[in-house]
């Protein structure tokens, strides 16, 4: 294969042909067009008439270069074009496909993969034996046929861990003499390791040694740290580049039980870093359903972290002093306590020494003045080894000697005799409230509420220590909360007792968020390998190279020390481990292991993994060639005048795709936010689309001269008004609804029907009009009354009776008794009156039901007599002469006396009782 | 059996063609009716037409005595269309007349048939003798004339540019010639001095397609006639136009010379324009021509 220019030719000789062109373009040129035949009587006239010039029109240069592209196109593509011709000289002998296999890999694996494919292929074609050696998982260097391998492959999978010494050790061991000699391709995954150097310089012994990697940097996330309060999230990256924004995910099953992300985070590797921190607040509550964090977009072991007991609920033992006040629940030391913990920890109920052995991570004492000499003992034992030991004051604490003197130990301060009152009763001064909180304070950064106040507390004794164990003050500088560190563990003491007693601080959130400042900063820590010794630790599940669990029943044991120590393997694959009621998380990342690029010897060629296939050009350039072609055929016919037809053929078309055609109810076809905007942004009136377009215009004109007459009359403004399709859209938004009956509209489905009916609840109106009142009354006797009895029958419509002369629909805005439209039919029904509805003496009418009509039925073709055109001139003639002005006039005011009866309810009704009120004001 | 079917075939074909143009020619002569004379004719006697009172010259013969003994004026009695006409027509039957330069307009024949029998129906209702020049159909008056001339225009002739047919022409009649002129010259020269001789006026009317005023041809092109018999070959037609422009204006400088020399009116007609004013204009003509 011959390449030119980066593009290979099969038969590059025919590109010889090229040469014609030239000659082509001057033999075309010559030539003219075809003459055209043309019917003419004016041919008379012509005879005789000589052309000036003796040649003809001239074939345009643009045709001539078209047809030059379409031979060129033509020629070129039968030399047989191929893009990205394979040029890599293919090698002899045997082959060694050597792959990392480790976490690292496991985000481009389907790359590694189809590289491998690729290279598979070029060896089966050049027949040379083929073996595939995982470093991570080595096996007896076998070579074979390459397609032996091929079958293999999707058997491949990188494993959790990166190569070990030993395992380098071993495939060094078991390579084949160096006399026998093989090409090695290194698929690398860009991660140094130990014994990496040693294998390279055992390849390059045996053969030419070709590495291929990516260049993009391996991102790892480190084990979960927790530190004041917050989740500390810490990836690495293996080559410092530049900035780079990560997205951390939180999953863990919501109390559902599903699967899903619960939380996200995002870190930021700066320029030239290669750490990116995040922190992560979240409610403990939801902390403690994480099960692990991972990088999004990485698909590998080392960019996931399980985690353990570490977010586990904290579990707190209450104990309280005094149970002697059994029922005065809210009074119990205790109360605020439990509800304040129950939502974010496991409660323990008991006496001090039956609960010390299940050692909790708080131990909360309220107001416990003095404890049991072993009490003590043993209290202090645990406190040390890490727990938090909460004390609250109270009368009790406050009466006895424990701290008074000298400091108890498990006391932060000594105290005062009796403590102190303010701005009680027989005190002066006013209750005190808290202070801000020092910065190296833990509640540092809450918020103090002005409405906590401290009315009595314990005293602390003035000592060179105290400042230092002062983390909550009050404004006047005495100690709210004092902390002292024992061991590992450390006691708090709130100088109040944990009920409103003293103070209204359990009352108030702030409450809440101390203790949760407090009981996470008494998280557990990552055990060291010593504390585990003599343990053995049960797979639960264990993760694959490519980060995703498994179920780990049927896997051995691990030892304690090794878990924690360990470097990953096959023997100790990362994973979550038990031990009793003790869960461990093993990562594929430590805490302080750093990824380190692979680096190569400068005579190791290294190269990416794409693979570029091979891509012929031929087909493409003889399918231009014929387009080329058929638009020479149509710019021929247009230049001798032949495409005539075609072309007011084409402007039609033309025409057709620039018309849009408008249409009149465009709101069907929109999305239903834009509708709801529509309809909601002001007041619109809206009327039923009856699918009889001459009726439904009628019906738009008629709400549209209703709305202007709204608009000048009265505060209420609609907008302009709008058709519904009532199987699509929504009704709520609209008061009121206009429904023009007409014997051929389609009855609506089952669902349109629940909607209205939803609409009639929901204090909607329906005004139907049956438009026929000139010529019948209702019933059956029009096609038009029927088929509102056909409509209507699955209506949730109220009895109804004929508009009483005291219906509140007669004096909303005027004061009507006739309610005519283009038809003067008095006959108009509403809601019936409630049968106990009596007129009471000297009063003009009588006490009517609450609330709106659902539905108002007439037949006097309102619409028709509101109706103007977009100029507001009157649309249909309605009776004749001044009269049928006036009852033009009428049939608005009909329509405003609707409207405002929609809107405003039934508010004019309250005139019944003017008569009283007037009576009252003794007039 | 199969020849009298093949005849009788084309003769329903042929006889489908009139009552179209007859109806069309009614239609257009009855708009002109009702906007020139509309009443007129309505509810008249047969030939009255007014009472004058008699001026000097007037012969004593023409003196209506049952009208003058009334007072003491003598009146003359006036009689509409005293001295029928004979109006003669010539249209252009030849195959140069039957093109159209748009499937939208009608042909030249076409429109040339139309005006012909829209102003013989005008005439035969003004009570004029209408017929053909030649022998074929001499002038008659009444209805079936109107039918007998349809007839004979829906005859297509085989000749390219049709001769102006000059025989048997009544002398001191009127005359109407339609065609396009695009024939020889001579030949209308010698019908119109010989019409001139016998003291024949009349009106020539030139009916054009649009595309022969305007010449809108480009590139290699070969013209023919619509019978085939002339041909012309051009390399670029666009630079023809102006020549082309020329011959016409001097062919209608011709036409319109002759006309003034022997009496006739020329008028212009093209096939894109609408036929009534066309036609209002040769009843205008011709009634100047009788009158």
């Amino acid at each position: 294969m011959t390449v030119l220019a980066g593009i290979g030719f099969s038969a590059p000789w025919l590109l010889l042909g090229l040469l014609v062109l030239p000659i082509l373009w001057l033999i075309l040129r010559a030539v003219p067009p075809a003459p055209i035949r043309r019917r003419f009587p004016g041919v008379a006239l012509l005879l005789g008439l000589k052309d000036d010039e003796s040649v003809s029109d001239r074939t345009p240069w643009w045709l001539l270069l078209l047809r030059m592209l379409a031979v060129a196109a033509i020629i070129i593509g039968l030399a047989g074009p191929v893009l990205n011709p394979n040029r890599t000289e293919t090698g002899s002998g045997p082959l060694l496909i050597a792959l990392d296999a480790s976490w690292a890999g496991a985000t481009l694996w389907s790359d590694k993969i189809d590289l491998i494919d690729a290279q598979l292929t070029e060896a089966a074609r050049a027949g040379r034996p083929v073996a595939i050696l995982r470093l991570t998982n080595p096996e007896e260097v076998n070579f074979q046929s390459a397609d032996t391998w091929r079958n293999r492959l999707a058997g491949l999978n990188p494993a959790p861990w990166s190569p070990s010494e030993a395992q380098i050790t071993s495939v060094i061991a078991s390579l084949p003499d160096p006399a026998q000699g093989f090409d090695t391709h290194w698929l690398s995954d860009s991660l140094d390791y130990p014994g990496r150097a040693r294998l390279t310089e055992a390849f390059s012994e045996r053969g030419a040694l070709r590495v291929y990697q990516t260049g993009n940097s391996v991102m790892g996330l480190a084990p979960v740290t927790f530190e004041d309060s917050a989740i500390q999230l810490t990836a690495r990256r293996s080559q410092p580049g530049p900035e780079r924004e990560i997205t951390i995910l939180a999953e863990g099953r919501d109390p559902a039980g599903t699967a899903r992300t619960l939380s996200q985070a995002t870190a930021t590797f700066a320029d030239g870093d290669t750490t990116a921190t995040a922190e992560l607040i979240l409610p403990s509550e939801l902390r403690a359903r994480i099960t692990r964090f991972e990088i999004r977009g990485q698909r590998a072991a080392g960019a996931v972290t399980l985690t353990d007991d570490g977010l586990r609920r904290r579990e707190v033992a209450l104990i309280a002093g005094r149970d002697d006040r059994e029922g005065l629940q809210l009074l119990s030391p205790l109360h605020y306590l439990e509800q304040a913990l129950i939502p974010t920890a496991d409660l323990l109920d008991g006496a001090l020494m039956d609960v010390l052995p299940a050692n909790p991570d708080v131990i909360v004492l309220a107001d416990v003045a003095t404890l049991a000499p072993g009490e003590q003992t043993a209290l202090t034992e645990w406190v040390e080894e890490g727990g938090l030991l909460l004390r609250f004051a109270g009368t009790r604490l406050a009466a006895s000697d424990i701290s008074r003197n000298e400091e108890d130990t498990l006391m932060p301060v000594r105290l005062r005799a009796g403590g102190r009152s303010v701005g009680g009763a027989m005190s002066w001064g006013e209750p005190k409230s808290l202070d801000a909180f020092p910065p190296e304070s833990p509640f540092y950064g809450l918020h103090v509420p002005e409405d906590v106040t401290v009315s009595a507390q314990v005293m602390a004794q003035p000592d060179p220590t105290l400042a230092d164990r002062v983390i909550a003050r009050l404004t006047d500088g005495t100690p709210l909360v004092t902390r002292k560190m024992i061991g590992q563990g450390q006691v708090v003491l709130f100088h109040v007792t944990a009920n409103a007693e003293w103070s209204s601080l359990p009352l108030s959130g702030l409450f809440v968020e101390m203790l949760e400042r407090l009981a996470v900063s008494s998280t557990a820590k990552t055990p060291e390998a010593a504390d585990l010794e003599g343990t053995v630790w049960t797979p639960l599940q264990i993760m694959d190279g490519f980060g995703a669990l498994s179920d780990a029943s049927t896997m051995p044991g691990v030892d304690g020390p090794a878990l924690v120590a360990s470097p990953t393997g096959p023997d100790l694959r990362p994973g979550l481990y038990r031990n009793g009621d003790r869960r461990l998380a093993r990562n594929v990342l430590t805490g302080d292991s750093e990824l380190t690029p692979a680096t190569w010897p400068a005579d190791v060629p290294v190269e990416g993994l794409a693979v570029q296939e091979e891509q012929p050009l031929g087909g493409a350039l003889l399918s231009l060639a014929i387009l080329l072609l058929a638009a020479d055929i149509v710019a021929s016919l247009a230049l001798s005048g032949r495409l005539a037809l075609s072309r007011a053929g084409a402007a039609a078309l033309a025409g057709l795709l620039l018309f849009q055609p408008g249409d009149l109810h465009a709101q069907t076809t929109e999305d239903p936010d834009t509708f709801a905007i529509e309809a909601t942004s002001e007041l619109v009136l809206a009327h039923v689309l009856t699918g009889n377009e001459q009726l439904d215009e009628v019906a738009q004109a008629g709400l549209r001269g209703l709305a202007d007459t709204l608009y000048f009359r009265t505060s209420v403004e609609p907008s302009v008004p709008m058709g519904i399709d009532l199987e699509t859209d929504e009704l709520a938004f609209f008061p009121l609804l206009y429904w023009p009956i007409t014997p051929d509209q389609p009855i609506p489905s089952q669902e349109a029907y629940a909607k209205l009916n939803t609409y009639l609840r929901s204090g909607g109106m329906i005004l139907f009009d049956t438009r026929d009142a000139d010529t019948a009354r209702f019933g059956t006797s029009s096609p038009n009354g029927r088929k509102l009895q056909e409509l209507a029958a699955p209506l949730d419509i109220p009895p109804l009776e004929p508009l009483p002369a005291d219906h509140v629909l007669t004096r909303t805005f005027y004061l009507l008794q006739d309610f005519p439209g283009r038809h003067t039919s008095r006959d108009v029904w509403v809601e019936a009156a409630p049968p106990d509805a009596e007129q009471i003496e000297g009063m003009p009418f009588r006490n009517l039901n609450d609330g709106v009509t659902p539905v108002v039925i007439g037949g006097n073709d309102w619409a028709a007599a509101w109706a103007v055109d977009s100029q507001g001139r009157a649309l249909l003639p309605v009776g004749r002469g001044f009269s049928g002005e006036r009852q033009r006039e009428l049939a608005y005011r009909f329509g405003v006396n609707l409207v405002m009866h929609v809107l405003t309810g039934n508010y004019k009704s309250d005139q019944v009782h003017v008569p009283a009120l007037l009576d009252r004001l003794g007039q | 059996m199969t020849q009298s079917n093949a005849l009788r075939h084309r003769a329903e074909a042929e006889a489908s063609r009139l009552p179209p143009l007859l109806a069309r020619a009614d239609h257009l002569a009855g708009t002109v009716l009702l906007g020139d004379h509309g009443r007129r004719r309505a509810g008249m006697g047969d030939d009255f037409w007014q009472y004058r009172p008699a001026q000097i010259g007037d012969s004593r013969r023409m003196i209506d005595h049952r009208r003058s003994a009334r007072g003491d004026h003598q009146f003359v009695r006036e009689r509409e269309w005293q001295i029928a006409q004979s109006v003669m027509l010539w249209v252009d039957q030849g195959a140069s007349m039957r093109f159209s330069s748009d499937t939208h307009l009608e042909t030249k024949a076409d429109r040339a048939r139309l005006l012909g029998l829209g102003i013989a129906i005008l005439l035969v209702r003004g009570g004029e003798r209408v017929g053909l020049t030649g022998t074929a159909l001499p002038p008659r008056r009444g209805k079936a004339q109107i039918m007998r001339l349809a007839e004979s225009f829906s005859v297509d002739s085989d000749e390219d540019y049709a001769p102006p047919e000059h025989r048997a022409m009544i002398p001191h009649a009127r005359a109407l010639f339609i065609s396009d002129f695009m024939g020889d010259m001579s030949e209308v020269r010698l019908a119109l001095t010989k019409a001139a001789d016998r003291g024949v006026r009349g009106v020539l009317m030139q009916v054009l397609d649009p595309s022969e005023e305007q010449f809108p041809f480009r590139g290699r092109t070969i013209f023919e006639s619509v019978g085939g018999s002339l041909r012309h070959e051009t390399l670029k037609a666009n630079d023809l136009r102006d020549r082309y422009l020329d011959r016409l204006h001097e062919r209608r400088e011709e036409l319109s010379q002759l006309c003034r020399l022997t009496g006739w009116h020329y008028g212009m007609h093209h096939t894109g324009d609408s036929a009534q004013s066309a036609l209002l204009w040769l009843y205008r003509a011709l009634d100047r021509g009788t009158s």
